[in-house]
């Protein structure tokens, strides 16, 4: 009974933590105070402070997480009512997305190796640029370390977040397809966000190229990995 | 009534979901379950097998709380503490300069190609 109540006290600790920490997000609407970043914090603050090892937390944490699964499968819904642009821009969607989702995994791949990174951290890095759920699945399929991964797949989301607009605007990158193809390929759900501030055709260009490049990356880790660390 | 129809679509969700982990185990193909579920869920959709209706609510109140599904795996990194206090620093920056690339590449190409098939439709 005290393993179940000790289970449940995590369970309910992580989403009241996530609760007021979405009140004070659309209260304050500081990049900082993002629920996710800060309901981190706050759950990672009280584990150290108090001694909690994270296997006890995750008695309760693992409820919440096996939704993550069929989180990933309720994504198809809305991939399928986007389906209209999806399909009168096919090539350029595709193209983008694809030419994205491999260099994102190269790059991250070569750059951990050139500094000598162990294998299991440079395949922990290779996912980052697709949607936290997914990217975990991919990193614990290769060999890599998920909830590190998660962290990777955060800092892309606010570099996406934060410099996106600047990078785009820099590289000229001006139409709704080439801002929305760009933050949703390389910064997921936080690149949508910020593609939902320049209007509704970013955004749905942007959760398009976040659906499809978590699916494309999902099927092209493995490839990425044993092609990179031959 | 409402919340019935939702509850019973999270059963839906679960069902593809559960599917798609067992193709995954059972093809052993390397592909996350989760995936392999929202394949089969999208084609479903797309061949009318399975309609929108049956399954939106569902889907919308599930995906309304998407971040937090994922914060009891991002508090692991208390256990990887010690790896940023050092070389593993670099990481960051690492994932930061990975990120540019893939945003302009990704940019660059889907507007360029967007550019270029309405350029050739112009012109026929």
């Amino acid at each position: 009974m005290a393993f179940n109540l000790t289970a449940a006290f995590f369970a309910v600790l992580t989403v009241s933590i996530y609760l007021l920490t979405n009140v004070l997000y659309l209260k304050y609407r500081k990049t900082l105070l993002n629920p996710v970043l800060a309901s981190t914090a706050i759950l990672a603050l009280i584990l150290v402070l108090g001694n909690i090892p994270y296997d006890t937390y995750m008695m309760g944490g693992s409820w919440i997480g096996t939704l993550l699964g069929p989180a990933v499968v309720a994504l198809a819904i809305p991939l399928y009512k986007q389906r209209d642009l999806l399909f009168t821009n096919m090539l350029p969607i595709l193209s983008g997305i694809a030419a994205g989702v491999v260099v994102g995994m190269a790059s991250g791949v070569l750059f951990t190796q050139l500094f000598r990174f162990s294998e299991e951290l440079i395949l922990t890095v290779l996912p980052k640029s697709l949607t936290t759920p997914v990217a975990m699945q991919v990193a614990s399929n290769l060999g890599g370390i998920p909830s590190l991964a998660a962290v990777f797949v955060m800092v892309a989301g606010f570099t996406g977040y934060i410099v996106g607009p600047a990078l785009l605007k820099w590289l000229h990158i001006d139409s709704p397809i080439g801002r929305g193809i760009g933050l949703g390929t390389s910064a997921h759900g936080m690149g949508t966000a910020k593609a939902f501030e320049y209007g509704q055709q970013e955004t749905s260009m942007s959760s398009v190229a976040m659906t499809l490049s978590a699916v494309l990356g999902a099927l092209l880790g493995p490839v990425a990995a044993w092609l990179l660390l031959l | 009534m409402k919340i019935i129809s939702i509850i019973l679509q999270l059963f839906v969700i679960t069902g593809f979901y559960l599917i798609g982990e067992a193709i995954q185990v059972f093809f052993n193909i390397p592909l996350p379950g989760s995936i392999i579920g929202f394949l089969l869920l999208f084609t479903a959709l797309m061949l009318k097998i399975y309609p929108l209706e049956w399954i939106e609510s569902g889907a919308h109140f599930l995906l309304a709380f998407l971040s937090l599904y994922f914060i009891p795996a991002t508090v692991g990194v208390v256990e990887y503490g010690e790896l940023f206090s050092g070389k593993g620093m670099l990481l960051i920056p690492i994932v930061i300069a990975s990120t540019f690339l893939t945003m302009a590449v990704a940019g660059w190409v889907s507007q360029y190609a967007a550019k270029a098939s309405t350029d050739r439709k112009e012109r026929s």
